[in-house]
């Protein structure tokens, strides 16, 4: 599903924020990518979804190398990843189900989506994606009015709409209240399961990520320095992996305190 | 300080201000609202006068000014949707959203009575003229206010429409319209509210309107006449602000 040789990836001419020998992922897998902030996480995520271009080696998603690929062929591709934010990116003035419609912007007829028009297919796979996330009730609120962990479930939604063959999250907890985080992370995984996307999610949290996948890759400086099974991520590695940061992220308070260091930093 | 005060002093003399014309002024225009005064309210006359009694024109000459308005406000928010979206820097590239802001710039800079007096030169008396030049000055103001509240929001939501594919008028029409709905409509009404002010002045360079009657009653000398009419444009400058601040309210 997700092939990853030799990649470099630079911004600039600094020195490469993501270098990766090999890395596969195969269909239907559930990984969480770990490390320390400015490991590269989201840089890696990104490069999946194909907004970062790498240097040099090759990413191929679905079969494309998104690498060297033209436009006009990464598009289906990205159109089939669907992605879940930190910060839920959603469009606040909008119902539930609007926003949720917003994923079949790539799926749907251009023109009749400018005048607001959707088929019935549109509203239909929407639907049950709301169904899906558990907001079938509160469809014509404005996203604005639902709780942090409410708006999340509104994003997994607008990505199921998308009828993603990847999922990608980045770091879809750390903006949740922490007593939600697990619900949403089961939710994630429900979806996943029912639709046999590929997840690829990013945690802060080690002991959440541990739970709630199959394949931990963990990333420090660029650089792929565990993968494997949850069971094989002892103590010992999660210190390499963390070695010289302060404190272990172990819950939702730890992580937003450093989280307010590095963007104060 | 220093600086202030003698920037002050130069625009102190070179308009040739004095205390002694400032006081010696006070009686003449007190002189002036005494013979404005008590406004002329009368419906009909038996006496010869060069206008009808104002009252008899206020309600066509509020209606031009107005309908001016209206209609150069509407032609100036329609161009500045359009040109003030590619005018924001986070939708266009460099070389489309800057030659456009300076455009904007160039546009907002002329003032309006100007505007309306070389329009009257090109397009001649009447409406016409006026509902142009409220027309591109406003393009100028709210073209830029446009492409600022579009700069201003939040580009998340415009990544998470590119990831679902959307193209780039669907990211405009869901991610950035949603966001500055609101705002845009709010300053549109704003804008509207200030044009009702302006071309009112307008009808001193022959837009019609409510300005060229208080112009016409003031070249007869007609000065209850001008009372009137000044009043009804406060009136109605008045109501019209209130109206506007209560829609801004509710579109909040």
């Amino acid at each position: 599903m997700i092939k990853i040789e030799y990649l470099e990836v630079k911004y600039g001419r600094n020195p490469p924020v993501l270098s990766i020998d090999k890395l596969h992922i195969g269909p239907r897998e559930r990984v969480a990518i770990i490390g320390p902030s400015g490991a590269g996480k989201s840089t890696l995520l990104r490069t999946i979804k194909g907004y970062v271009r790498p240097a040099r080696g090759k990413i191929e998603v679905m079969g494309v190398n998104l690498a060297t690929a033209r436009r006009r062929e990464r598009q289906p591709v990205n159109q089939r990843i669907g992605v879940v934010y930190q910060q839920f990116h959603l469009v606040k003035r909008l119902s539930v189900v609007k926003n949720v419609l917003c994923g079949r912007l790539g799926l749907t007829s251009r023109w009749r989506s400018l005048l607001g028009i959707f088929s019935a297919e549109d509203r239909a796979v929407a639907w049950s994606a709301i169904c899906e996330v558990g907001l079938s009730k509160k469809v014509h609120q404005r996203a604005d009015t639902l709780s942090g962990g409410e708006q999340q479930r509104v994003a997994v939604a607008r990505a199921l709409a998308q009828q993603p063959t990847i999922i990608l999250a980045d770091e879809p907890v750390s903006s949740v209240d922490p007593a939600w985080a697990e619900d949403i992370l089961e939710l994630i995984l429900q979806v996943q399961a029912h639709h046999n996307a590929t997840l690829v999610m990013s945690l802060h949290q080690p002991d959440l990520a541990r739970r709630f996948a199959d394949r931990i890759i963990g990333l420090r400086d660029g650089k792929v320095v565990f993968d494997g099974p949850p069971s094989m991520l002892t103590e010992n590695s999660l210190k390499e992996l963390y070695r010289g940061i302060d404190s272990l992220p172990l819950n939702g308070a730890a992580t937003h305190a450093e989280k307010d260091q590095t963007r104060s930093a | 300080m220093g600086t202030l005060l003698a920037i002050l002093v130069w625009c102190w003399v070179g308009t040739g201000m004095s205390t002694h014309d400032l006081i010696g002024s006070g009686p003449r225009i007190a002189d002036f609202f005494d013979r404005m005064l008590p406004p002329d309210l009368t419906w009909t006359t038996n006496e010869p006068r060069p206008f009808a009694p104002p009252l008899k024109i206020a309600w066509t000459a509020v209606s031009i000014t107005l309908q001016i308005s209206v209609l150069g406000t509407a032609i100036g928010f329609v161009l500045a949707i359009v040109l003030g979206f590619l005018a924001a820097e986070n939708l266009t590239p460099h070389w489309v959203h800057h030659p456009l802001k300076i455009a904007l710039a160039l546009l907002r800079s002329i003032p309006v009575i100007l505007l309306a007096l070389l329009f009257v030169t090109a397009v001649g008396l009447g409406a016409v003229p006026g509902v142009l030049a409220i027309g591109v000055h406003s393009v100028g103001m709210l073209g830029k206010l446009f492409a600022e509240e579009v700069e201003g929001a939040d580009e998340g939501v415009w990544e998470a429409m590119d990831s679902a594919g959307a193209n780039w008028f669907q990211k405009v029409r869901y991610a950035i319209w949603p966001q500055v709905a609101a705002q845009i409509y709010s300053l549109t009404l704003f804008r509207l509210d200030m044009n009702i002010r302006e071309s009112a002045v307008l009808g001193l360079v022959g837009v019609a309107g409510l300005g060229l009657w208080i112009e016409n009653y003031r070249r007869a000398f007609d000065y209850p006449s001008v009372a009137t009419l000044v009043i009804v444009t406060m009136m109605v400058v008045l109501i019209v602000e209130q109206l506007s601040i209560q829609v801004r309210r509710r579109l909040k």
